[in-house]
């Protein structure tokens, strides 16, 4: 349904976008995961068609997106990581406006107006103006001005950035009712735990490219049963290197360091919680002191930071 | 209904909740208008100065040219003083008169002896109306004075006689007067009305003469119309900043419909704020009222073209801030030469051919045709057509600029 191919964009010097491709499905939720800067928006700008690629193809139903923008847009539902309604408008004449906006009339607009407001909850608040509303209604209304033309395919870029987690749980219902629907939702998100809760398969990037792709369940088996273990404090030149060569000496053969430099200390290895009081004395041993100690499950999080050696919320 | 209604509905729907705008956009310009309008009315405090006169000769004929001044109009704008020639003077010097005339001794004398004598006026250099009417009713004077001498040549005479002889006063007086009030009786019917024909060779002007408060009306009508449309226009901003001008790129409407719907929006605005102004224009000065229609039609285009230039002008700045300052910088030196402040009828020629020439000062000008015309209806096609491709090309140009850019944020 949406095949982004070797997506670039470039900003002068500054690649943004670089050879970024993969396919989302109709009736899955493809999600695109990476830190603030990596690309995310800049990928979704160009699906939509609000920037032009620099190379590359998007195609929306079988239709590119450059060379049939209108026909394209039409196909699309966008809801934009900013609010985009109409704050001084009440909330029912922003779906109306919005669904007249993508070629909606007449009973048709009127009957998919009415099933909108309900769905996002706002019903009872239809003729209310939005500037009154919450911040969670109006992520709601912004989600709802999104799919009012009940879209194809839905891009949602990071629709939960501020909200509570109230409001937060209500937008993953709406997103599965339009994948229940049959709808081919591109997520990107800096959360992990949302990917992992709603995508059937995702991508991470970073940098501009993608540096990982698959069934969330495949990006798992990727860690294997390590956990991570990131230990903060002083720590010497070589003093992380020293250590570990150490205790692969005494058996921990699968204990590997992720990333380090004077203050933290990041490892990966398996049944981390039974080797801790051997790694900090192998640790101390080498001159090395430990203040804080944070051991993970493996999870998307921690995959992430295996790939890139870097915090995702960096 | 289309899109197009919907987007009108839509931003009327929002404009309807910021009254106090639209009331600033007339209230300015009736407040503006209300004080010239006062200023050029009958009701407005006229000038007024102070005549010093030195009367040294002290006789029955320099008393008549001192009382002069102090007559019908002239009374209303001179209040005439007895004075000294050097108290006078003195007084100049300090700039608390507008004038002062020295009536020397030996005047009436002179007058009947028909011998050369010179009246002394000084003026105050600070001021110009009231010393140039002094000055004027003064040579008015001596130019009366030179006809009586001429009509009444042997009274005057006969005057000069009994000065050095002993007649019987009684009975010269009642001669003189009785001979004195035959010449005026023969003289009346060629004076009063004057005993000729004036034939007017230059052609009228097709405007008739009109009152200068109504000439400024179009320019306070185009004030309240450049403010509406530059206030509307900053709705531009309104939108980029709640991102519904992201949204609208995004949907596959037609961009050039979403401007050209707030384009007509505004011309409703507009049409209203200027109607009202209209209105109370027309009321107050007691236009026809077949006027109004046309004059309120071409109101709404205007406004229309005006609306989709300063959207241009908006979106040309970096930030809210920068694109107000260039709009400002605009308006204003726009309604100077427009003739929002001084109506162009009333501007040397050179200066209202410049401001003509702004786009505000033409339609201010054919609105003033309209409303002071001899007939409704006086707008030309070529007109219309130049308000219209004003309007299209600016309603281009914003929908450009919206696409190339703008709406991204």
């Amino acid at each position: 349904m949406l095949i982004v191919s070797n997506l670039t964009k470039q900003y002068g010097d500054n690649l943004a976008v670089d050879g970024v491709s993969f396919e989302a499905n109709k009736g899955s939720v493809f999600g695109l995961l990476g830190p603030n800067g990596a690309g995310k928006s800049t990928t979704i700008n160009c699906i939509s068609g609000l920037l032009v690629p620099t190379s590359g193809t998007v195609t929306v139903g079988g239709l590119e997106v450059t060379r049939e923008p209108k026909a394209a847009k039409q196909l699309l539902g966008v809801v934009p990581q900013e609010l985009a309604i109409y704050e001084d408008l009440p909330a029912i004449d922003n779906l109306k406006f919005w669904g007249k906006a993508y070629g909606l009339r007449g009973e048709a607009l009127k009957a998919r107006v009415a099933e909108v407001i309900e769905t996002i909850g706002l019903a009872d608040r239809a003729k209310d103006l939005p500037k009154t509303f919450s911040g969670g209604m109006k992520r709601r209304l912004n989600f709802g001005c999104g799919v009012v033309h009940k879209p194809p395919v839905i891009l949602l870029d990071e629709p939960t950035a501020g909200v509570d987690p109230q409001s937060r749980k209500k937008l993953f219902d709406l997103v599965e009712e339009e994948r229940a629907a049959g709808a081919c939702i591109l997520y990107t998100t800096h959360y992990m735990e949302e990917a992992e809760y709603l995508c059937d398969s995702l991508a991470i990037i970073d940098h501009g490219k993608l540096i990982a792709q698959g069934t969330v369940a495949g990006l798992r088996s990727q860690l294997g049963a390590r956990d991570v273990l990131q230990l903060n404090g002083k720590f010497p030149q070589q003093a992380g290197r020293e250590a570990t060569g150490k205790l692969v000496r005494a058996g921990l053969k699968d204990i590997e360091i992720l990333g380090s430099d004077e203050h933290s200390l990041t490892l990966t290895l398996s049944d981390g919680s039974e080797h801790l009081s051997e790694i900090f004395e192998a640790l101390s041993a080498a001159g090395g002191k430990v203040t804080e100690t944070n051991l993970r499950r493996p999870n998307l999080e921690t995959l992430f930071l295996l790939l890139t050696g870097k915090e995702l919320r960096e | 209904m289309s899109f197009l209604l919907q987007a009108i509905v839509k931003d009327l729907s929002r404009w309807r909740l910021d009254v106090s705008g639209i009331l600033v956009w007339i209230s300015i310009p009736f407040l503006i208008g209300g004080l010239m309008t006062f200023i050029m009315s009958d009701g407005a405090a006229k000038p007024r100065g102070t005549l010093l006169i030195a009367d040294q000769d002290e006789s029955l004929l320099s008393s008549l040219v001192a009382g002069v001044y102090s007559r019908g109009q002239l009374s209303e704008i001179l209040a005439v003083e007895q004075t000294t020639a050097d108290k006078g003077r003195k007084s100049m010097d300090d700039g608390e008169a507008s004038g002062l005339l020295i009536i020397p001794d030996g005047f009436s004398d002179a007058f009947f002896d028909e011998e050369a004598m010179s009246l002394t006026l000084v003026t105050n250099p600070a001021q110009t109306i009231l010393p140039g009417i002094i000055r004027d009713v003064t040579e008015l004077l001596l130019d009366a004075g030179f006809y009586a001498q001429e009509l009444f040549r042997d009274e005057i005479r006969t005057i000069r006689e009994s000065r050095t002889t002993d007649s019987n006063n009684a009975e010269l007086a009642a001669a003189l007067a009785l001979a004195i009030q035959q010449k005026i009786d023969t003289a009346t019917p060629y004076l009063i009305p004057p005993a000729m024909e004036i034939r007017i060779v230059e052609p009228p002007s097709d405007r008739p003469v009109v009152p200068m408060a109504l000439l400024y009306l179009p320019g306070i009508i185009l004030m309240a119309v450049m403010f509406s449309a530059n206030g509307l226009a900053a709705d531009y901003w309104v939108e980029r900043e709640q991102g519904t001008l992201r949204r609208t790129v995004l949907a596959p409407a037609r961009l050039y419909g979403f401007v050209a719907a707030k384009a007509l929006a505004a011309g409703i605005v507009i049409a209203i704020v200027g109607g009202l102004t209209l209105v109370a224009g027309f009321l107050y000065h007691g236009i026809g009222w077949e006027r109004l229609l046309p004059s309120l039609l071409w109101i709404a285009v205007s406004g229309i073209a005006l609306f989709s230039w300063f959207s241009v002008l908006q979106m040309i700045g970096s930030t809210r801030r920068a694109a107000n300052l260039i709009t400002s910088m605009l308006l204003f030196p726009l309604l100077m030469a427009g003739g929002s402040f001084f109506p162009l009828d009333a501007l040397p020629g050179w200066i209202a051919a410049i401001g003509r020439a702004t786009p505000n000062g033409f339609i201010a000008d054919h609105l003033a045709a309209e409303i002071t015309g001899a007939t409704a209806w006086t707008f030309a096609s070529q007109s219309w057509l130049l308000l219209i491709a004003l309007a299209g090309s600016g309603l281009l140009l914003s929908s450009w600029r919206m696409q190339s850019g703008f709406a991204r944020g």
